[in-house]
């Protein structure tokens, strides 16, 4: 009972610092199941999916009903980070743990640097309502018609590529994807950053599931270990969500930074067997 | 097949968002419900996370749910949780599909399409 409870409040406070800072669980849920709670690294990435599309069903349907999210052009890039998905789902059962635990201390590590580098210090909170186009082409082509009203979409090759890479990332360490679909939808593509994130959040249902649905079938999904983690980032992510424009989010960030160092340096440890 | 005004076109695409966003607040919902009633049923009976869970077996969930066993809820929880996203899916390619616009619905029925590879890759390799 004490370690379903333990796990419920980790599930909470990854949830309220992943709301807050911007990101989604999944960075940290992994972590929090390897390194707190001795579970099997795969078995913890099958858990973390399981949570980010907990975490993003609720939020996403908002960023809809606000008309944030561009419907149109997260079917598009989905249909590709699906594709990605179930490749990584099944190379994720045939990659050797410890190269798993490297791939995620890289991650890790990118991100650190990241957020060190990062010059704004505003969350990445609720994106602004704005009118987008999840109607009907405008202009010419098929590419057109994923535009929005103020904003065209560019490059869309490019942008299938990083769809398929963001699949891949995704199932193979337990993550939502957004630290790669944000970038390629904004900086790639030419899609406005509040536009990019909910997008992308719809996005994660879909990418998540399709490799969760391979680790549920291969016995990789422990129903025990979801149920007090899921609800607990839950919690969380609603009171995250709640505290994003009351909190300073600076000395987070910081503390952020160190938390994810030295998870990295465990988790590097892990893949180099010395754990 | 019969044209459509834009402004007819505008209205039920706008419908489709609002359909979508139900079916995800819906899903998402019932499946944290279902999860957080297998945890408190969890932490009645004094089940360990760290335990192994009986694995998934869809005839057996009926009488796991009526006998009140946690494995039964977190199980169903999840088959909703998992379901939900392509179910979105599929009410976007019927919603496209009904505002006249062909190529988004075979997008979404082609999403539809690799999450069933995945569930059929999973199934024959599992």
């Amino acid at each position: 009972m004490i370690v379903a409870l333990l796990m419920l409040v980790g599930g909470v406070a990854v949830g309220v610092f992943g709301s807050l800072l911007g990101l989604g669980g999944g960075l940290l849920i992994v972590p929090l199941l390897t390194l707190g709670f001795h579970l099997p690294l795969r078995e913890a990435i099958g858990v973390s999916l399981v949570c980010v599309i907990v975490t993003s069903g609720a939020s996403a349907g908002v960023f809809l009903e606000r008309r944030v999210a561009n419907l149109r052009l997260g079917m598009v890039l989905e249909l590709f980070t699906a594709i990605g998905a179930v490749f990584g789902g099944l190379m994720a059962f045939l990659l050797d743990e410890r190269v798993l635990a490297g791939l995620f201390s890289a991650l890790l590590i990118y991100v650190a640097v990241s957020m060190l580098r990062a010059r704004s210090t505003a969350p990445v909170g609720a994106p602004r309502a704005i009118a987008t186009d999840v109607v009907g082409p405008r202009g010419e082509g098929f590419i057109a018609g994923l535009a929005g009203p103020d904003y065209p979409v560019h490059r869309l090759g490019p942008g299938l590529l990083g769809s398929v890479v963001a699949g891949i990332a995704s199932a193979l360490l337990g993550i939502g994807g957004g630290l790669v679909k944000v970038p390629v939808m904004h900086m790639v593509m030419g899609v406005p950053l509040r536009v990019a994130t909910a997008t992308s959040n719809l996005m994660i249902g879909i990418t998540a599931s399709t490799s969760a649905w391979i680790y549920l079938l291969r016995g990789g999904i422990d129903p025990y270990a979801v149920g007090p983690t899921a609800v607990g980032v839950f919690i969380g992510a609603s009171i995250g969500s709640r505290l994003a424009h009351r909190v300073d989010v600076r000395a987070l960030r910081l503390l952020f930074t160190a938390v994810l160092l030295y998870t990295a340096y465990q988790m590097i440890r892990r893949a180099a067997g010395l754990q | 097949m019969t044209t459509r005004t834009p402004i007819e076109v505008e209205v039920r695409a706008a419908g489709l968002e609002g359909s979508v966003a139900r079916v995800l607040r819906l899903g998402t919902y019932a499946a944290v419900g279902l999860i957080a009633a297998g945890v408190i049923l969890m932490l009645v009976a004094g089940q360990s996370p760290l335990d192994a869970a009986p694995p998934l077996n869809p005839w057996a969930l009926p009488a796991d749910l009526l006998a009140g066993r946690p494995a039964g809820l977190l199980w169903l929880g999840l088959l909703v949780m998992l379901a939900t996203p392509a179910t979105r899916v599929a009410v976007s390619c019927f919603g496209f599909s009904r505002a006249g616009d062909r190529a988004m619905a075979g997008i979404a029925a082609l999403v539809l399409v690799v999450i069933a590879t995945g569930v059929i890759l999973g199934t024959a390799a599992g």
